[in-house]
C-alpha cells in the first residue's frame, strides 16, 4: 500500500511540475522593458491594423523601454471581471457606453487629456462622450478614436438604370431615395410591387432589423426623443427618460410603414444576420449596418462575383468598386407619414434625420502598473499618422478633424454629422444598459404589426395614441429597471 | 401476419427515430462542406455548392482563429486529465471495493449525493480559488479540476471490481503478494476493459467541455476548441461546422477502435455477481 501511495503522489507531483514548465506571466517585465497589453477589436486585428500599430509603436519606443503587445483576449472581454485579478489588458479599445460603464465603477482611469496631441483637433462632442461627473468634478476617462453610426450599404451595380431620370428630381446627381425617407419608401414599394418571383421574396428595398434601437434610432431621435435628460449642471439624469418625448410616436408610425415593405425578418435579428449575403445576392437593395462591418460586406460581395466567374482578385476589386457606404437619408417627414409623395412636400414638411451613434476610443485600465507608459501608447495611437492608417485600413470615420478633413467624402460627412448634432451619442452612464431590452421589445412588436394585419388579425398600433401609450410604457419600464432595485 | 406487421411498424419507428438523431449530424457535416461561409447562403436544407474551403481555412487561416492551437490545447488538457483522472478513479474504486474501513458507507453515500449536484454550481468558488492559486490562464488548472473531480464517478469501476472473485485475491495473498502487488499484477490485468472505459470517459469530458475553459482561460492562445468555436465571427458558420466535425473525429475513432473494451467495461461494471 505504501508503494501505491508513493506512486500516486509521484504522478501528481510530476504533473504539477510539468504544469509549471512554460508558465509565465505575460505582464512581467523583461529586464527594464515595460510590456503593455493592448486590447483592440477583432476587425483591427483581422485587417492587420493592430500589427501595424504595435510595430510602429515598438519601433518608436524601443529605446525608451516600452513594448506594446496584443492582449490576445476576446474583444468584449469584461474588464470588471478580469481586471481586479490582474488578467485584464492595460489599454482597452471600446465604445463610449461600455468604457464609461467601466469608468462609473472605477475600472478605468481618468486621463489628463489636454496633454494629448489629439486634444485640440478632436471635437468637444467626442470628448463629452467620455466625461463623467463624480462629486461635482468632471473627469475624462477615454480618448476618442472614431465615430460609429448606422450607415446605409448598397451596391452601385444594383442602382435602377433610370435613377437619374426618374429618381433624381432635383438633378443633384444623388438619388432621391438616398436623400429622403419618403422616396426610399417609394422605391422600396416599387421593388416589392414588381417582385415577380414565385415566393415574392427576391427583391426588397430598404432593409433593417427594426427591433434594434441603435440601428433604427432615427425613428425616435429625429422626432425629439432622447434617452436621458440633463441635470442643471449638465450631467445626465437617469430618472428623466425621454424615449416618448416630442413626436416619437410619429416616428414609430413611420417605422411601422417601413416594416410593411420588408419581411418578418425585421421583427428580430434575422435581417442583421443575413445582411451580408442578401446584399451580395441582390435580394436587398440597401441595408443598415455600421462602418466596421464594411470588410464583411466586401468579403461576401467578392464571393458572389467569384461565383459569377471572376477571379478572386477581380472579384475583390469589383466588390470595392460597387459597395457603397453612405449616411442614412437626411430627411424624414415631420408628420411621420412615409407614404406621402415627396413631390407634394415643402421644406417645412421635413425634419432632419438624427441617428443614434457612438464614439469608440481608448481607455486605460485602473489595474495597470504603467499608467504613464499607457498614456504614451494612447498618445501614439491617436496621432495623425496612426489614425490616418486606421482610417485607410479599416474604413472608420475618425474623430480627429484634421484626418477627416484630409480624407473628405463619407468620413468627413460623418465627422460633420457629429459636430452638427445629427448623431445622438449613446449616453455614457451605466443606466444605459437598461434601455435596450424594453425598447427592443416594443420596436419589434411595432414592426410585427403589418404582419398581424396581413394575417387578418387586429393591429396593436393603429393610431398615434396607441403608439404614444406604448412608448410611454417603455419609459416607465426603463425607469423601473434602473431604480427598483437601486435602493 | 400480426408478427410481420409488428416488425414493420417497429422498424419504421426505429428508422424515424434514427433519422431524427442522424439528420442534425448529417446537416452539420454537409454544412461544413458548404462553399460559402455563412448559414444564410444555404437555401433549403442543404448547401448547393460544396468545397473543402472551410477545412482549409480552419488549418491555414489562423491569424484570428487559431484552430490548430486550440486543438493542441484541447488534446493536452484531455490527455493529462484522462491520465491522472483514470489513476484516481481506479484507485478510488478499488479501495472502496476491496477494503472495509471506518466511514466507508458514509463516504459512498456522500459521494453519491455530491455527484448529483451539477458541476457548474461551484464555478464561482472554483474561479476564486484558481485566482488565489494564480492558476487562471493555465491549462494545468483545467487538468487539476477535471482530475480532482473524476473520482466522484467511481461507481461503475467499483461495480466492476466487485465482480472479480474474492478467491483470486485470497490465492494471491496466500502466495505472499502485498496489496500493491495484488493491485498491479492481479487486478489491473483483469480490469483492462474497465481501464479503457475509464480512460475514454475521462478523455471525452475535457475534450468537449466549454464552461470551465471559458471561465479560466482568458488568453486566446490558450483557448480549447469548444471555447474558440463559440468566438467565431457571425459570418463563419461553416468554419464552425467544420471545426465541430473535426473535433468529433478523434473521439469517434477512439470509440470505434476501443468499442470492444468499452462494451465489456460498461456491461460488467453494471452487474454485481
Amino acid at each position: 500500500m505504501g508503494k501505491l501511495k508513493k506512486m500516486a503522489v509521484g504522478v501528481l507531483c510530476a504533473s504539477m511540475l510539468l504544469g509549471c514548465v512554460g508558465c509565465g506571466d505575460s505582464k512581467e517585465t523583461a529586464g527594464e522593458t515595460i510590456v503593455l497589453r493592448i486590447l483592440e477589436n477583432d476587425t483591427a486585428k483581422k485587417e492587420g491594423y493592430l500589427d501595424a500599430l504595435l510595430e510602429a509603436f515598438n519601433a518608436e519606443y524601443k529605446d525608451k523601454g516600452i513594448q506594446a503587445v496584443d492582449a490576445n483576449m476576446d474583444e468584449y472581454t469584461d474588464l470588471a471581471a478580469n481586471g481586479p485579478y490582474g488578467y485584464g489588458p492595460d489599454v482597452i479599445y471600446q465604445a463610449n457606453d461600455k468604457l464609461m460603464t467601466y469608468a462609473e465603477d472605477k475600472h478605468i482611469l481618468p486621463i489628463d487629456v489636454e496633454s494629448l496631441d489629439c486634444y485640440s483637433v478632436t471635437p468637444e462632442a467626442a470628448w463629452e462622450a467620455f466625461k463623467i461627473n463624480i462629486d461635482g468634478t468632471t473627469y475624462t476617462c477615454g480618448i476618442p478614436v472614431n465615430i460609429q453610426e448606422p450607415m446605409l450599404f448598397y451596391r452601385l451595380d444594383m442602382m435602377p438604370e433610370d435613377w437619374e431620370s426618374n429618381w433624381d428630381k432635383d438633378g443633384n446627381k444623388v438619388a432621391d431615395f438616398f436623400e429622403n425617407w419618403n422616396d426610399l419608401y417609394a422605391y422600396s414599394k416599387y421593388l416589392r410591387d414588381t417582385d415577380t418571383s414565385a415566393n415574392g421574396d427576391s427583391q426588397y428595398g430598404f432593409m433593417s432589423s427594426l427591433n434594434n434601437l441603435y440601428l433604427n434610432g432615427e425613428f425616435l431621435f429625429s422626432y425629439g426623443a432622447y434617452v436621458f435628460g440633463s441635470n442643471d449642471d449638465g450631467t445626465l439624469n437617469a430618472a428623466d427618460i425621454g424615449l416618448s418625448a416630442g413626436d416619437a410616436a410619429k416616428g414609430l408610425m413611420a417605422m411601422k410603414q417601413m416594416a410593411s415593405l420588408m419581411n418578418e425578418g425585421c421583427i428580430d435579428d434575422t435581417i442583421i444576420m443575413k445582411r451580408y449575403e442578401k446584399l451580395a445576392d441582390g435580394s436587398y437593395f440597401c441595408v443598415v449596418s455600421t462602418p466596421d462591418t464594411y470588410s464583411l460586406f466586401i468579403e461576401k460581395l467578392a464571393l458572389a462575383y467569384e461565383a459569377e466567374g471572376l477571379s478572386a482578385k477581380e472579384a475583390e476589386e469589383k466588390a470595392k468598386e460597387n459597395l457603397m457606404m453612405i449616411e442614412l437619408p437626411g430627411k424624414l417627414p415631420a408628420d411621420g407619414d412615409l407614404t406621402k409623395s415627396s413631390d407634394a412636400m415643402t421644406e417645412d414638411d421635413w425634419i432632419d434625420t438624427v441617428v443614434m451613434g457612438g464614439v469608440n476610443g481608448y481607455g486605460i485600465s485602473s489595474y495597470t502598473k504603467y499608467k504613464d507608459a499607457c498614456m504614451e501608447f494612447v498618445n501614439f495611437a491617436t496621432s495623425y499618422e496612426m489614425i490616418q492608417t486606421r482610417m485607410n485600413t479599416l474604413g472608420i470615420a475618425p474623430t480627429r478633424s484634421d484626418v477627416a478633413e484630409a480624407s473628405g467624402g463619407v468620413t468627413d460627412m460623418i465627422f460633420e454629422s457629429l459636430s452638427e448634432g445629427r448623431i445622438y451619442l449613446m449616453p455614457s452612464i451605466k443606466a444605459v444598459d437598461q434601455i435596450w431590452v424594453p425598447a427592443q421589445s416594443l420596436m419589434g412588436d411595432i414592426a410585427k404589426d403589418p404582419y398581424r394585419e396581413a394575417a387578418g388579425e387586429l393591429g396593436k398600433y393603429v393610431t398615434i395614441g396607441q403608439l404614444e401609450e406604448a412608448i410611454e410604457k417603455v419609459d416607465q419600464d426603463i425607469y423601473d429597471a434602473i431604480f427598483t432595485l437601486k435602493d | 401476419m400480426s408478427k410481420k406487421i409488428d416488425s414493420v411498424v417497429t422498424h419504421m419507428i426505429l428508422i424515424a427515430v434514427c433519422l431524427v438523431f442522424v439528420f442534425p449530424i448529417l446537416w452539420l457535416v454537409l454544412a461544413s462542406f458548404s462553399k460559402s461561409g455563412s448559414i444564410y447562403d444555404i437555401d433549403g436544407f442543404f448547401p448547393s455548392e460544396f468545397s473543402f474551403n472551410s477545412y482549409h481555412k480552419l488549418f491555414v487561416d489562423t491569424a484570428m482563429y487559431d484552430y490548430p492551437n486550440w486543438l493542441q490545447n484541447t488534446l493536452y488538457v484531455a490527455f493529462f486529465s484522462s491520465l491522472i483522472g483514470t489513476v484516481l478513479v481506479i484507485l478510488t474504486a478499488y479501495t472502496i471495493s476491496r477494503f472495509t474501513f471506518k466511514s466507508r458507507k458514509m463516504l459512498m453515500k456522500s459521494t453519491l449525493v455530491l455527484s448529483m449536484f451539477p458541476s457548474f454550481m461551484g464555478m464561482t468558488a472554483v474561479y476564486l480559488m484558481m485566482v488565489n492559486f494564480g492558476l487562471i490562464n493555465q491549462l494545468w488548472s483545467l487538468i487539476l479540476i477535471y482530475a480532482a473531480g473524476a473520482p466522484m464517478g467511481y461507481l461503475v469501476q467499483k461495480g466492476y471490481f466487485d465482480t472479480i472473485s474474492n478467491t483470486i485475491y485470497e490465492a494471491a495473498r496466500i502466495d505472499g503478494a502485498s496489496n500493491f502487488t495484488i493491485f498491479v499484477k492481479v487486478t489491473l490485468p483483469l480490469a483492462k476493459p474497465m481501464l479503457v472505459y475509464t480512460a475514454l470517459t475521462q478523455f471525452a469530458w475535457p475534450w468537449s467541455d466549454f464552461i470551465l475553459p471559458n471561465l479560466l482561460l482568458k488568453n486566446k492562445d490558450l483557448w480549447t476548441v469548444a471555447v474558440g468555436l463559440t468566438h467565431l465571427g457571425e459570418t463563419e458558420f461553416t468554419r464552425f461546422a467544420a471545426g465541430a466535425v473535426f473535433i468529433a473525429v478523434p473521439i469517434v475513432a477512439l470509440y470505434f477502435a476501443l468499442s470492444r473494451f468499452l462494451v465489456v467495461g460498461v456491461s460488467q461494471g453494471a452487474v454485481k455477481e
